[in-house]
Protein backbone atom coordinates (compact mmCIF):
# COMPACT_ATOMS: atom_id res chain seq x y z
CA UNK A 1 0.00 0.00 0.00
CA UNK A 2 2.77 2.32 0.89
CA UNK A 3 4.66 1.76 -2.56
CA UNK A 4 1.05 2.36 -4.30
CA UNK A 5 1.31 5.84 -2.25
CA UNK A 6 4.81 6.27 -3.36
CA UNK A 7 3.84 5.88 -6.85
CA UNK A 8 0.87 8.54 -6.39
CA UNK A 9 2.64 10.86 -5.00
CA UNK A 10 4.96 10.91 -8.44
CA UNK A 11 2.66 10.39 -10.72
CA UNK A 12 -0.49 12.51 -9.80
CA UNK A 13 1.32 15.01 -7.66
CA UNK A 14 5.45 15.66 -9.71
CA UNK A 15 4.46 14.22 -13.03
CA UNK A 16 0.88 15.35 -13.04
CA UNK A 17 -0.34 18.63 -11.20
CA UNK A 18 3.41 20.12 -10.65
CA UNK A 19 3.88 20.31 -14.47
CA UNK A 20 -0.33 20.49 -15.33
CA UNK A 21 -0.15 24.05 -12.89
CA UNK A 22 3.86 25.20 -14.16
CA UNK A 23 1.34 26.10 -17.79
CA UNK A 24 -1.04 28.67 -15.36
CA UNK A 25 -2.83 29.63 -18.89
CA UNK A 26 -3.14 26.15 -19.94
CA UNK A 27 -4.96 25.77 -16.53
CA UNK A 28 -7.53 28.84 -16.53
CA UNK A 29 -8.01 27.04 -20.15
CA UNK A 30 -9.04 23.26 -18.84
CA UNK A 31 -11.09 24.72 -15.95
CA UNK A 32 -12.80 27.55 -18.42
CA UNK A 33 -13.77 23.95 -20.72
CA UNK A 34 -15.21 22.66 -17.95
CA UNK A 35 -18.04 25.01 -16.76
CA UNK A 36 -18.53 27.00 -20.47
CA UNK A 37 -20.35 23.32 -22.11
CA UNK A 38 -22.73 22.96 -18.89
CA UNK A 39 -24.02 26.92 -19.50
CA UNK A 40 -24.43 26.41 -23.01
CA UNK A 41 -26.11 22.87 -22.99
CA UNK A 42 -28.36 24.55 -20.14
CA UNK A 43 -29.19 27.33 -22.18
CA UNK A 44 -30.01 24.84 -25.35
CA UNK A 45 -32.28 22.66 -22.93
CA UNK A 46 -33.98 26.39 -21.91
CA UNK A 47 -34.79 27.54 -25.31
CA UNK A 48 -35.87 24.36 -26.62
CA UNK A 49 -38.33 24.30 -23.63
CA UNK A 50 -39.51 21.78 -21.45
CA UNK A 51 -42.60 20.11 -23.81
CA UNK A 52 -39.83 19.47 -26.74
CA UNK A 53 -37.42 18.11 -24.29
CA UNK A 54 -40.20 15.82 -23.00
CA UNK A 55 -40.85 14.85 -26.34
CA UNK A 56 -37.55 12.73 -26.42
CA UNK A 57 -38.13 11.11 -23.01
CA UNK A 58 -35.61 13.77 -20.85
CA UNK A 59 -37.94 15.24 -18.06
CA UNK A 60 -35.39 17.47 -17.17
CA UNK A 61 -32.39 18.78 -19.71
CA UNK A 62 -30.29 20.07 -17.27
CA UNK A 63 -30.39 17.38 -15.05
CA UNK A 64 -30.02 15.77 -17.82
CA UNK A 65 -26.92 17.19 -19.78
CA UNK A 66 -25.12 17.78 -15.95
CA UNK A 67 -25.01 14.31 -15.61
CA UNK A 68 -23.79 13.26 -19.24
CA UNK A 69 -20.65 16.01 -19.19
CA UNK A 70 -19.79 15.40 -16.03
CA UNK A 71 -18.82 11.74 -16.40
CA UNK A 72 -18.52 11.78 -20.12
CA UNK A 73 -14.63 13.60 -19.70
CA UNK A 74 -13.79 10.70 -17.62
CA UNK A 75 -14.32 8.46 -20.86
CA UNK A 76 -12.72 10.64 -23.95
CA UNK A 77 -10.53 12.83 -22.09
CA UNK A 78 -8.98 9.87 -20.22
CA UNK A 79 -8.37 8.00 -23.46
CA UNK A 80 -7.13 10.71 -25.48
CA UNK A 81 -4.69 12.12 -22.14
CA UNK A 82 -3.20 8.81 -22.13
CA UNK A 83 -2.49 8.40 -25.45
CA UNK A 84 -1.11 11.88 -25.59
CA UNK A 85 0.90 11.26 -22.26
CA UNK A 86 2.44 8.00 -24.32
CA UNK A 87 3.12 9.99 -26.95
CA UNK A 88 4.51 13.06 -24.63
CA UNK A 89 6.54 10.61 -22.92
CA UNK A 90 8.27 9.73 -26.23
CA UNK A 91 8.45 13.19 -27.49
CA UNK A 92 10.29 13.75 -23.92
CA UNK A 93 12.55 10.79 -24.30
CA UNK A 94 11.31 9.49 -21.13
CA UNK A 95 9.47 6.90 -22.45
CA UNK A 96 12.23 4.00 -22.32
CA UNK A 97 12.95 4.87 -18.76
CA UNK A 98 9.52 3.84 -18.04
CA UNK A 99 10.14 0.35 -19.72
CA UNK A 100 12.72 0.27 -17.20
CA UNK A 101 10.94 0.93 -14.39
CA UNK A 102 10.09 -1.44 -11.14
CA UNK A 103 6.35 -1.36 -12.62
CA UNK A 104 7.04 -1.45 -16.21
CA UNK A 105 4.60 0.01 -18.53
CA UNK A 106 1.94 -1.19 -17.36
CA UNK A 107 2.34 0.89 -14.21
CA UNK A 108 3.20 3.78 -16.05
CA UNK A 109 -0.52 3.56 -17.82
CA UNK A 110 -2.05 2.62 -14.51
CA UNK A 111 -1.24 5.91 -12.48
CA UNK A 112 -1.17 8.04 -15.86
CA UNK A 113 -4.95 7.34 -15.86
CA UNK A 114 -5.50 7.80 -12.20
CA UNK A 115 -4.13 11.37 -13.25
CA UNK A 116 -6.89 11.41 -15.82
CA UNK A 117 -9.52 10.37 -13.29
CA UNK A 118 -8.53 13.04 -10.61
CA UNK A 119 -8.62 15.83 -13.27
CA UNK A 120 -11.63 14.50 -14.56
CA UNK A 121 -13.13 13.77 -10.83
CA UNK A 122 -12.91 17.91 -10.02
CA UNK A 123 -14.06 18.23 -13.68
CA UNK A 124 -17.14 16.24 -12.76
CA UNK A 125 -17.72 17.92 -9.07
CA UNK A 126 -17.75 21.31 -10.78
CA UNK A 127 -19.98 20.38 -13.42
CA UNK A 128 -22.34 18.83 -10.84
CA UNK A 129 -22.35 22.02 -8.00
CA UNK A 130 -23.22 23.78 -11.57
CA UNK A 131 -26.04 21.81 -11.69
CA UNK A 132 -26.60 22.45 -7.98
CA UNK A 133 -26.52 26.16 -8.70
CA UNK A 134 -29.42 25.26 -11.59
CA UNK A 135 -31.58 24.10 -9.55
CA UNK A 136 -30.84 19.84 -10.21
CA UNK A 137 -32.49 18.52 -7.89
CA UNK A 138 -29.79 14.92 -6.92
CA UNK A 139 -31.31 11.99 -5.48
CA UNK A 140 -28.48 9.91 -4.81
CA UNK A 141 -27.93 6.40 -4.17
CA UNK A 142 -23.91 6.12 -3.32
CA UNK A 143 -23.45 2.40 -3.51
CA UNK A 144 -25.46 1.77 -6.73
CA UNK A 145 -23.49 5.37 -7.99
CA UNK A 146 -20.02 4.14 -6.74
CA UNK A 147 -20.44 0.94 -8.57
CA UNK A 148 -21.65 2.20 -12.12
CA UNK A 149 -18.45 4.58 -11.45
CA UNK A 150 -15.69 2.17 -10.96
CA UNK A 151 -16.93 -0.27 -13.55
CA UNK A 152 -16.79 2.95 -16.15
CA UNK A 153 -13.26 3.51 -14.88
CA UNK A 154 -12.38 -0.03 -15.71
CA UNK A 155 -13.53 -0.08 -19.23
CA UNK A 156 -12.21 3.20 -19.45
CA UNK A 157 -8.73 1.94 -18.68
CA UNK A 158 -9.29 -1.08 -21.02
CA UNK A 159 -10.16 1.78 -24.11
CA UNK A 160 -7.22 4.03 -23.05
CA UNK A 161 -4.58 0.57 -23.35
CA UNK A 162 -5.93 -0.38 -26.51
CA UNK A 163 -5.29 3.40 -27.70
CA UNK A 164 -2.07 3.74 -25.99
CA UNK A 165 -1.14 0.39 -27.69
CA UNK A 166 -1.95 1.71 -31.19
CA UNK A 167 -0.34 5.27 -30.12
CA UNK A 168 2.76 2.78 -29.73
CA UNK A 169 2.27 1.23 -33.08
CA UNK A 170 1.65 3.99 -35.19
CA UNK A 171 3.04 6.75 -33.35
CA UNK A 172 0.56 9.25 -34.69
CA UNK A 173 -2.93 8.68 -36.20
CA UNK A 174 -4.65 6.75 -33.73
CA UNK A 175 -8.41 5.69 -34.21
CA UNK A 176 -9.45 4.62 -30.90
CA UNK A 177 -8.67 8.16 -29.35
CA UNK A 178 -9.83 9.72 -32.15
CA UNK A 179 -13.13 8.20 -31.92
CA UNK A 180 -13.31 9.07 -28.10
CA UNK A 181 -12.52 12.49 -28.48
CA UNK A 182 -14.69 13.17 -31.44
CA UNK A 183 -17.89 10.28 -31.00
CA UNK A 184 -18.50 10.05 -27.50
CA UNK A 185 -20.38 13.05 -27.39
CA UNK A 186 -22.29 12.45 -30.36
CA UNK A 187 -22.92 8.53 -29.71
CA UNK A 188 -23.11 7.93 -25.92
CA UNK A 189 -26.43 10.06 -24.65
CA UNK A 190 -23.79 12.81 -23.11
CA UNK A 191 -26.08 15.86 -24.34
CA UNK A 192 -29.31 13.79 -25.41
CA UNK A 193 -30.82 10.47 -25.19
CA UNK A 194 -29.69 7.61 -28.00
CA UNK A 195 -32.85 6.94 -28.26
CA UNK A 196 -33.62 9.34 -30.60
CA UNK A 197 -30.74 8.31 -32.90
CA UNK A 198 -30.92 6.33 -36.15
CA UNK A 199 -31.23 2.58 -35.47
CA UNK A 200 -27.53 1.64 -36.80
CA UNK A 201 -26.18 4.96 -35.12
CA UNK A 202 -27.99 3.26 -31.98
CA UNK A 203 -26.44 0.15 -32.21
CA UNK A 204 -23.19 1.42 -32.26
CA UNK A 205 -23.56 3.74 -29.07
CA UNK A 206 -24.97 0.62 -27.20
CA UNK A 207 -21.46 -1.07 -27.53
CA UNK A 208 -19.77 1.72 -25.93
CA UNK A 209 -19.72 1.34 -21.93
CA UNK A 210 -20.47 4.83 -21.17
CA UNK A 211 -23.79 4.71 -22.87
CA UNK A 212 -24.82 2.30 -20.28
CA UNK A 213 -22.58 4.11 -17.20
CA UNK A 214 -24.47 7.10 -18.20
CA UNK A 215 -27.85 5.94 -18.26
CA UNK A 216 -27.06 4.44 -15.08
CA UNK A 217 -26.19 7.25 -13.14
CA UNK A 218 -28.91 9.71 -14.32
CA UNK A 219 -30.95 6.45 -12.24
CA UNK A 220 -28.43 6.84 -9.26
CA UNK A 221 -28.19 10.06 -8.97
CA UNK A 222 -31.48 11.89 -9.90
CA UNK A 223 -34.21 8.79 -9.06
CA UNK A 224 -31.72 7.22 -6.47
CA UNK A 225 -31.99 3.61 -8.03
CA UNK A 226 -30.16 1.06 -5.93
CA UNK A 227 -27.91 -1.94 -7.37
CA UNK A 228 -30.97 -4.55 -8.10
CA UNK A 229 -32.76 -1.86 -10.15
CA UNK A 230 -29.75 -1.32 -11.75
CA UNK A 231 -28.75 -5.25 -12.02
CA UNK A 232 -29.17 -4.90 -15.74
CA UNK A 233 -26.52 -2.11 -16.27
CA UNK A 234 -24.09 -3.44 -13.93
CA UNK A 235 -23.99 -6.18 -15.69
CA UNK A 236 -24.03 -5.08 -19.00
CA UNK A 237 -20.57 -2.97 -17.44
CA UNK A 238 -18.75 -6.05 -16.07
CA UNK A 239 -19.58 -8.16 -19.33
CA UNK A 240 -17.69 -5.07 -21.31
CA UNK A 241 -15.00 -5.00 -18.58
CA UNK A 242 -14.34 -8.55 -18.94
CA UNK A 243 -13.62 -8.35 -22.69
CA UNK A 244 -12.00 -4.78 -22.35
CA UNK A 245 -9.56 -5.87 -20.03
CA UNK A 246 -7.58 -8.83 -20.80
CA UNK A 247 -8.18 -6.97 -24.35
CA UNK A 248 -6.55 -4.01 -23.22
CA UNK A 249 -3.45 -5.71 -21.34
CA UNK A 250 -2.66 -7.89 -24.01
CA UNK A 251 -2.94 -5.79 -26.96
CA UNK A 252 -0.52 -2.83 -24.91
CA UNK A 253 1.68 -5.93 -23.40
CA UNK A 254 2.28 -7.22 -27.38
CA UNK A 255 2.51 -3.13 -28.74
CA UNK A 256 5.60 -2.65 -26.47
CA UNK A 257 7.14 -5.65 -27.03
CA UNK A 258 6.81 -5.11 -30.81
CA UNK A 259 8.63 -1.92 -30.42
CA UNK A 260 11.45 -3.32 -28.19
CA UNK A 261 11.94 -6.35 -31.23
CA UNK A 262 11.83 -3.47 -33.96
CA UNK A 263 13.93 -1.33 -31.80
CA UNK A 264 10.81 1.68 -31.50
CA UNK A 265 10.07 2.47 -28.28
CA UNK A 266 11.22 6.15 -28.14
CA UNK A 267 10.37 7.19 -31.98
CA UNK A 268 7.50 9.22 -32.56
CA UNK B 1 29.99 -7.83 -14.57
CA UNK B 2 29.03 -7.84 -18.43
CA UNK B 3 29.05 -10.78 -20.55
CA UNK B 4 27.63 -10.59 -24.22
CA UNK B 5 27.10 -13.63 -26.32
CA UNK B 6 26.45 -13.78 -29.77
CA UNK B 7 24.34 -11.24 -30.15
CA UNK B 8 22.70 -10.43 -33.77
CA UNK B 9 20.27 -7.54 -34.39
CA UNK B 10 18.75 -6.84 -37.85
CA UNK B 11 16.43 -3.63 -37.97
CA UNK B 12 13.20 -3.98 -41.08
CA UNK B 13 12.57 -0.54 -42.44
CA UNK B 14 10.41 -0.05 -45.20
CA UNK B 15 11.35 -3.21 -46.88
CA UNK B 16 15.48 -2.42 -46.04
CA UNK B 17 17.11 -4.98 -43.51
CA UNK B 18 20.42 -2.95 -41.75
CA UNK B 19 22.15 -5.72 -39.81
CA UNK B 20 23.07 -3.78 -36.85
CA UNK B 21 24.81 -6.38 -34.69
CA UNK B 22 25.98 -9.50 -36.21
CA UNK B 23 27.06 -12.28 -33.71
CA UNK B 24 29.15 -10.07 -31.02
CA UNK B 25 30.19 -11.67 -28.26
CA UNK B 26 32.76 -10.40 -25.57
CA UNK B 27 33.38 -9.75 -21.83
CA UNK B 28 34.05 -6.78 -19.34
CA UNK B 29 35.46 -7.91 -15.71
CA UNK B 30 33.56 -6.52 -12.85
CA UNK B 31 34.93 -3.01 -11.49
CA UNK B 32 36.65 -2.13 -15.13
CA UNK B 33 35.32 0.93 -17.37
CA UNK B 34 34.96 -0.67 -20.68
CA UNK B 35 34.26 1.34 -24.24
CA UNK B 36 32.14 0.81 -27.24
CA UNK B 37 33.46 2.54 -30.21
CA UNK B 38 32.30 3.02 -33.74
CA UNK B 39 31.69 4.82 -36.21
CA UNK B 40 28.09 6.06 -36.84
CA UNK B 41 25.89 3.12 -37.21
CA UNK B 42 28.34 0.91 -36.16
CA UNK B 43 25.81 -0.93 -33.53
CA UNK B 44 26.83 0.90 -30.05
CA UNK B 45 23.57 2.17 -28.86
CA UNK B 46 21.73 -0.90 -30.32
CA UNK B 47 23.87 -3.35 -28.26
CA UNK B 48 23.54 -0.70 -25.46
CA UNK B 49 19.85 -0.96 -25.65
CA UNK B 50 19.93 -4.76 -25.70
CA UNK B 51 22.21 -4.94 -23.07
CA UNK B 52 19.40 -2.69 -20.76
CA UNK B 53 16.68 -4.71 -22.20
CA UNK B 54 14.98 -2.10 -24.16
CA UNK B 55 15.61 -3.78 -27.21
CA UNK B 56 15.19 -7.80 -27.76
CA UNK B 57 18.46 -9.48 -29.94
CA UNK B 58 17.41 -11.93 -32.83
CA UNK B 59 19.94 -13.99 -31.83
CA UNK B 60 22.07 -14.29 -28.73
CA UNK B 61 21.79 -13.96 -25.12
CA UNK B 62 24.07 -11.26 -22.54
CA UNK B 63 24.49 -11.26 -19.10
CA UNK B 64 24.06 -8.08 -16.46
CA UNK B 65 25.91 -9.49 -13.18
CA UNK B 66 24.82 -13.15 -14.29
CA UNK B 67 21.25 -12.52 -15.15
CA UNK B 68 20.19 -12.80 -18.30
CA UNK B 69 18.72 -10.01 -20.96
CA UNK B 70 16.55 -11.80 -22.72
CA UNK B 71 15.03 -14.40 -19.98
CA UNK B 72 15.11 -12.34 -16.65
CA UNK B 73 14.94 -8.95 -17.57
CA UNK B 74 13.11 -7.59 -14.36
CA UNK B 75 16.84 -8.65 -12.72
CA UNK B 76 18.69 -7.23 -15.09
CA UNK B 77 16.89 -3.67 -14.58
CA UNK B 78 17.52 -3.57 -11.02
CA UNK B 79 21.26 -4.36 -11.65
CA UNK B 80 21.66 -1.25 -14.22
CA UNK B 81 21.67 2.65 -14.57
CA UNK B 82 21.37 3.98 -17.54
CA UNK B 83 22.29 7.20 -19.24
CA UNK B 84 21.22 7.53 -22.90
CA UNK B 85 22.25 10.22 -25.08
CA UNK B 86 19.00 11.98 -25.34
CA UNK B 87 19.09 15.59 -23.54
CA UNK B 88 15.31 15.32 -24.42
CA UNK B 89 14.79 12.45 -21.12
CA UNK B 90 13.44 14.45 -18.36
CA UNK B 91 10.50 16.94 -17.34
CA UNK B 92 11.55 20.12 -18.54
CA UNK B 93 8.99 22.14 -16.10
CA UNK B 94 9.84 20.23 -13.42
CA UNK B 95 13.62 20.98 -11.04
CA UNK B 96 16.42 19.01 -11.02
CA UNK B 97 15.17 17.37 -7.56
CA UNK B 98 11.96 16.73 -8.29
CA UNK B 99 12.90 14.55 -11.91
CA UNK B 100 15.13 12.52 -9.75
CA UNK B 101 12.89 12.02 -7.12
CA UNK B 102 10.13 11.06 -9.76
CA UNK B 103 12.71 8.63 -11.82
CA UNK B 104 13.32 7.12 -8.53
CA UNK B 105 10.16 6.29 -7.48
CA UNK B 106 8.71 4.94 -10.55
CA UNK B 107 12.04 2.64 -9.83
CA UNK B 108 10.71 1.20 -6.52
CA UNK B 109 12.02 3.98 -3.91
CA UNK B 110 9.95 4.95 -1.46
CA UNK B 111 9.15 9.31 -1.86
CA UNK B 112 11.34 9.77 1.18
CA UNK B 113 14.11 7.26 0.12
CA UNK B 114 14.05 8.94 -3.79
CA UNK B 115 14.56 12.52 -1.80
CA UNK B 116 17.05 11.50 0.36
CA UNK B 117 19.08 9.32 -2.47
CA UNK B 118 18.45 12.45 -5.00
CA UNK B 119 20.46 14.99 -2.59
CA UNK B 120 23.31 12.33 -2.22
CA UNK B 121 23.49 12.17 -6.26
CA UNK B 122 23.06 15.51 -6.85
CA UNK B 123 25.73 16.27 -4.31
CA UNK B 124 27.71 13.55 -5.62
CA UNK B 125 27.36 15.00 -9.55
CA UNK B 126 27.88 18.66 -8.37
CA UNK B 127 24.35 19.81 -8.54
CA UNK B 128 23.28 20.39 -5.30
CA UNK B 129 23.10 23.92 -5.95
CA UNK B 130 21.03 23.84 -8.63
CA UNK B 131 18.88 21.15 -7.24
CA UNK B 132 15.72 23.55 -7.08
CA UNK B 133 16.01 24.93 -10.49
CA UNK B 134 13.84 23.84 -13.54
CA UNK B 135 15.70 21.19 -15.71
CA UNK B 136 14.82 23.39 -18.60
CA UNK B 137 17.13 26.42 -17.56
CA UNK B 138 19.95 24.05 -16.90
CA UNK B 139 23.37 23.71 -19.42
CA UNK B 140 24.72 21.12 -21.42
CA UNK B 141 26.72 20.00 -19.13
CA UNK B 142 24.40 20.28 -15.96
CA UNK B 143 21.89 17.88 -18.23
CA UNK B 144 24.67 15.18 -18.52
CA UNK B 145 25.25 15.73 -14.52
CA UNK B 146 21.54 14.80 -13.96
CA UNK B 147 21.34 12.22 -16.52
CA UNK B 148 24.69 10.72 -15.03
CA UNK B 149 22.87 10.83 -11.29
CA UNK B 150 19.61 9.06 -12.34
CA UNK B 151 21.27 6.53 -13.52
CA UNK B 152 23.23 6.10 -9.68
CA UNK B 153 19.69 6.59 -8.66
CA UNK B 154 19.53 2.91 -7.39
CA UNK B 155 23.34 2.41 -6.65
CA UNK B 156 23.58 -0.42 -9.08
CA UNK B 157 26.23 -2.03 -9.99
CA UNK B 158 26.35 -2.02 -13.45
CA UNK B 159 26.55 1.81 -15.49
CA UNK B 160 25.65 1.85 -18.93
CA UNK B 161 26.62 5.38 -20.42
CA UNK B 162 25.78 6.54 -24.25
CA UNK B 163 28.02 8.92 -24.83
CA UNK B 164 28.34 10.75 -21.91
CA UNK B 165 30.32 13.80 -22.65
CA UNK B 166 28.48 14.59 -25.68
CA UNK B 167 28.09 18.31 -26.65
CA UNK B 168 29.90 19.45 -23.40
CA UNK B 169 33.15 21.93 -23.66
CA UNK B 170 36.86 20.26 -22.88
CA UNK B 171 36.73 21.78 -19.53
CA UNK B 172 33.31 20.29 -18.80
CA UNK B 173 34.49 16.81 -20.37
CA UNK B 174 37.37 16.80 -17.88
CA UNK B 175 35.40 17.14 -15.12
CA UNK B 176 32.45 14.40 -15.96
CA UNK B 177 35.42 11.81 -16.82
CA UNK B 178 36.63 12.52 -13.11
CA UNK B 179 33.33 11.83 -11.93
CA UNK B 180 33.34 8.94 -14.65
CA UNK B 181 36.40 7.52 -12.18
CA UNK B 182 34.91 8.56 -9.14
CA UNK B 183 31.72 6.16 -9.32
CA UNK B 184 33.29 3.25 -10.99
CA UNK B 185 35.59 2.24 -8.06
CA UNK B 186 33.17 -0.68 -7.39
CA UNK B 187 30.67 -0.63 -10.53
CA UNK B 188 31.18 -2.01 -13.72
CA UNK B 189 30.98 0.70 -16.63
CA UNK B 190 30.52 0.33 -20.52
CA UNK B 191 30.21 3.94 -22.59
CA UNK B 192 30.10 4.81 -25.85
CA UNK B 193 31.72 7.35 -27.34
CA UNK B 194 33.26 8.92 -30.48
CA UNK B 195 35.67 10.89 -28.31
CA UNK B 196 39.35 8.81 -28.29
CA UNK B 197 40.61 11.29 -25.69
CA UNK B 198 37.79 9.91 -23.28
CA UNK B 199 38.47 6.64 -24.40
CA UNK B 200 42.07 6.77 -23.87
CA UNK B 201 41.36 8.50 -20.36
CA UNK B 202 38.99 6.32 -18.86
CA UNK B 203 39.31 3.19 -20.84
CA UNK B 204 40.22 -0.09 -19.40
CA UNK B 205 39.37 -2.08 -22.41
CA UNK B 206 37.91 -0.94 -25.39
CA UNK B 207 35.89 -2.78 -27.91
CA UNK B 208 35.66 -2.23 -31.33
CA UNK B 209 32.44 -1.95 -33.49
CA UNK B 210 32.69 -2.13 -37.29
CA UNK B 211 29.17 -2.25 -39.03
CA UNK B 212 27.88 -4.50 -36.64
CA UNK B 213 30.75 -6.70 -35.95
CA UNK B 214 33.55 -6.73 -33.33
CA UNK B 215 36.62 -6.07 -35.10
CA UNK B 216 38.76 -5.47 -32.33
CA UNK B 217 39.07 -5.83 -28.51
CA UNK B 218 41.80 -5.43 -25.71
CA UNK B 219 43.53 -3.32 -23.11
CA UNK B 220 44.56 0.73 -24.98
CA UNK B 221 48.08 -0.81 -25.09
CA UNK B 222 46.19 -3.97 -27.18
CA UNK B 223 44.65 -1.46 -29.42
CA UNK B 224 47.38 0.82 -30.36
CA UNK B 225 49.41 -2.81 -31.17
CA UNK B 226 47.18 -3.40 -33.97
CA UNK B 227 49.28 -0.13 -35.52
CA UNK B 228 52.86 0.39 -35.05
CA UNK B 229 54.05 3.51 -35.70
CA UNK B 230 52.65 6.42 -37.79
CA UNK B 231 54.33 8.68 -39.78
CA UNK B 232 53.41 12.23 -40.59
CA UNK B 233 53.63 13.11 -44.35
CA UNK B 234 52.86 15.77 -46.46
CA UNK B 235 51.53 15.78 -50.13
CA UNK B 236 50.36 17.98 -53.29
CA UNK B 237 47.66 15.52 -53.97
CA UNK B 238 46.27 13.10 -51.77
CA UNK B 239 46.04 9.34 -53.40
CA UNK B 240 42.94 7.58 -53.80
CA UNK B 241 42.08 5.62 -50.36
CA UNK B 242 44.17 7.89 -48.24
CA UNK B 243 41.33 10.68 -47.37
CA UNK B 244 41.04 9.55 -44.24
CA UNK B 245 44.60 10.11 -43.60
CA UNK B 246 44.53 13.84 -43.79
CA UNK B 247 44.70 16.20 -40.93
CA UNK B 248 45.67 19.33 -42.12
CA UNK B 249 46.15 21.32 -44.98
CA UNK B 250 48.12 24.62 -45.92
CA UNK B 251 48.87 26.48 -48.74
CA UNK B 252 48.38 23.71 -51.14
CA UNK B 253 49.99 20.70 -49.24
CA UNK B 254 48.18 17.99 -47.35
CA UNK B 255 48.97 16.46 -44.05
CA UNK B 256 48.67 12.85 -43.22
CA UNK B 257 49.28 10.89 -40.25
CA UNK B 258 49.04 7.25 -42.55
CA UNK B 259 49.87 4.34 -41.34
CA UNK B 260 53.97 2.61 -41.52
CA UNK B 261 52.56 0.08 -43.31
CA UNK B 262 50.99 1.80 -46.09
CA UNK B 263 52.60 3.04 -49.40
CA UNK B 264 52.36 6.58 -49.77
CA UNK B 265 54.80 8.69 -52.15
CA UNK B 266 55.19 12.38 -49.98
CA UNK B 267 57.63 13.95 -47.72
CA UNK B 268 57.45 12.06 -44.43
CA UNK B 269 58.01 14.64 -41.47
CA UNK B 270 58.17 12.29 -38.64
CA UNK B 271 57.62 9.04 -37.66
CA UNK B 272 55.89 8.90 -34.06
CA UNK B 273 53.57 6.48 -31.88
CA UNK B 274 49.96 6.07 -32.95
CA UNK B 275 47.26 7.68 -31.19
CA UNK B 276 43.87 5.99 -30.82
CA UNK B 277 42.62 7.98 -33.19
CA UNK B 278 44.90 6.63 -35.38
CA UNK B 279 44.04 3.46 -34.91
CA UNK B 280 40.64 4.02 -35.24
CA UNK B 281 40.73 5.61 -38.28
CA UNK B 282 43.25 2.86 -40.20
CA UNK B 283 40.26 0.45 -38.67
CA UNK B 284 37.42 2.28 -39.88
CA UNK B 285 38.68 2.57 -42.90
CA UNK B 286 36.11 2.28 -45.80
CA UNK B 287 33.81 3.30 -43.64
CA UNK B 288 35.40 6.64 -43.16
CA UNK B 289 36.04 7.05 -47.13
CA UNK B 290 32.34 6.33 -47.82
CA UNK B 291 31.28 8.77 -44.97
CA UNK B 292 33.29 11.24 -46.78
CA UNK B 293 32.10 10.49 -50.51
CA UNK B 294 29.00 10.63 -49.34
CA UNK B 295 29.35 14.20 -48.15
CA UNK B 296 31.41 15.22 -50.93
CA UNK B 297 28.31 14.45 -53.22
CA UNK B 298 26.45 16.40 -51.08
CA UNK B 299 28.02 18.98 -52.14
CA UNK B 300 30.64 19.24 -49.36
CA UNK B 301 34.24 20.57 -50.06
CA UNK B 302 37.69 18.25 -49.07
CA UNK B 303 39.81 20.55 -47.98
CA UNK B 304 41.79 22.54 -50.08
CA UNK B 305 39.54 21.83 -52.95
Amino acid sequence: MGRVIDKLYAYIYLRGFKIWSSYRTQMVLNVLSWVLPVFTYYFVGTSLGDKLVGEIGVPNYTAFIVIGLAFQGYVSSTITTISQRLRNEQLYGTIEYYVLSSGGVLSFLFYSAIWGFVINTVNAAVTLSIGLALKVHYDVNLLSTLIIIFLLLLSTIGFAMLSAGFTMMVKQGNPIAFFFSTFTTLMSGTVFPVTILPTPVKDVSLAIPLTWALNGLRLSMLSGEGVMQLANIIGVLILFNVILLPLGIGFYSYSFKRGRKKGTLSEY
Amino acid sequence: MIKVVNISKTFRTGGKEVKALNDVSFELEKGKIGALVGHNGAGKTTLLKILSTLIIPDTGDAYINGYSVTKQEKEVRRNIGIMMVSERAFYYRLSGFDNLVFFGIIQGLSVSEAKSVAKEVLDLVGLSEWKDVQYMKYSTGMQRKLALARALILDPPVILLDEPTLGMDVVSSRDFRSLIKVISREKTILLTSHNMKEVEDLADKIFVLKRGNLIAEGTKEDILAKLGKVKLVSVRDVPKGFDKYVVGYNNGTFFLRVPETENISGDVIREELPTLEDVFVYLMGEEIDSIRNKSRRGGWRRWGE
